[in-house]
């Protein structure tokens, strides 16, 4: 037990209800010195009257207004989230065959990423083999097309044109059809005069 | 998730909800908070329509940056110390908006000094400190009303929203020895003012 009076530091040990090795003789003090006990007292009544204050509401709607300043974003990643959720199997097998199902397309789809980066010759190869072959059947449709239109004289012409003088005869022949197709619409929409 | 759901969950993920976007995260930390934080600021600036705007300034704040929540410190700390620093930004401002009562700045003698000093009448609270009283209430308030702002916030924080001494450090950005030192002044304040009402 201390003989001196407490220290204001040792009355708020005591008033927080502090459990440490020096606060026991602190306590026996105080039961035994009546200037302590009533000072004591004193503080543990303004604690008390403290401890029962009560937290005070604002006015009615407050959240409303709060909130009409808020704007709400719902970043890219949880918009995302949210949408596959819902695809999510519920039971535990469904999900987890779902989640093999998508390991093995992720899968499959990383494998032909890789084989195209690893033999990107082949794929040039490829590439050009499509574009061959679409080119001809252009060629082919052309062709048939010019000879219906103009007949065997147009096709050979055509057979025996520089790239060039094709682009330049294709290019005038569609202005000729717009110009037509506009010439046309404007004569049928023209209003009728008196 | 329903709003009875949300009221279940922890602080933390309540606010990780909200960073996900979902507003009614939102409505459910101002309504767990709304009560708390409108105290704490009420019983700093003692006026209860600026207490509403002040709260809903800290709410506005903290929502708008609710991304830059870091989950490491509690919310509620985060949350009290910016109506903490709304609240004392305010009584600044109101300060610098009065006029001064020790004498006009620009004054070049003692004799100016005195002419330009207000004299107060009494110690006795304003009407509209009145006023403020009568609502807050009891003897205890009034004394509350009397602290110094640090004061009144360690007080408030450590007896009305039972924060621990740390919490209050963290919160207010005070070292630790400080916050029990304020902590402990106006507890004898407090105790001096009610003895007056006693007697």
């Amino acid at each position: 037990m201390t003989s001196r009076h407490l220290r204001p530091d040792e009355f708020d040990l005591l008033l927080d209800h502090e459990e440490g090795f020096g606060v026991a003789p602190l306590r026996r003090h105080v039961e035994a010195c009546a200037d302590c006990r009533q000072e004591l007292a004193a503080m543990e009544a303004v604690v008390a009257a403290l401890d029962t204050l009560p937290d005070l509401a604002p006015s009615a709607g407050f959240a409303n207004r709060v909130m009409a300043e808020v704007p709400v974003f719902e970043p890219w990643h949880a918009a995302l989230s949210r949408s596959v959720t819902p695809l999510v199997p519920a039971t535990r097998w469904a999900q987890l065959a779902a989640g093999m199902a998508a390991a093995v397309g992720l899968g499959g789809v990383t494998a032909g990423a890789t084989w195209v980066l690893a033999r990107a010759d082949m794929a040039v190869l490829l590439a050009q083999f499509g574009v061959d072959r679409l080119r001809g059947e252009l060629q082919a449709g052309g062709a048939s097309l010019v000879s219906a239109a103009l007949g065997q004289g147009g096709e050979a012409a055509l057979r025996g044109a520089s790239p060039e003088e094709i682009a330049l005869w294709v290019g005038g022949g569609v202005a000729v059809a717009g110009m037509a197709v506009v010439g046309l619409r404007s004569l049928v929409s023209a209003p009728s005069r008196r | 998730m329903t709003a009875d759901a949300l009221g279940t969950l922890p602080d933390a993920d309540v606010v990780r909800l909200a960073q996900q976007g979902r507003e009614p995260a939102y409505r459910e930390l101002v309504r767990r908070y709304e009560r708390p934080v409108f105290s704490l600021v009420y019983r700093m600036v003692r006026d209860r329509e600026v207490a509403e705007d002040l709260a809903q300034d800290t709410f506005v704040k903290v929502l708008n940056h609710i991304d830059r929540y870091s989950p490491e410190f509690k919310f509620s700390s985060w949350l009290f110390k910016i109506a903490n620093n709304v609240a004392i930004d305010h009584l600044r401002r109101r300060r610098l908006d009065t006029v001064s009562i020790d004498g006009a700045p620009d004054a070049t003698s003692a004799s100016e000094v005195e002419a330009s000093t207000i004299q107060l009448a009494s110690e006795q609270e304003s009407p509209l400190d009145e006023l403020a009283s009568r609502e807050l209430g009891s003897a205890i308030e009034r004394a509350i009303g009397a602290l110094r702002p640090q004061y009144r916030a360690c007080i408030m924080l450590r007896h009305v929203e039972g924060r621990s001494y740390e919490e209050i450090a963290a919160t207010l950005d005070l070292p630790l020895g400080t916050v029990k030192t304020y902590i402990h002044r106006a507890r004898h304040e407090l105790r001096r003012a009610l003895e007056g009402v006693r007697a």
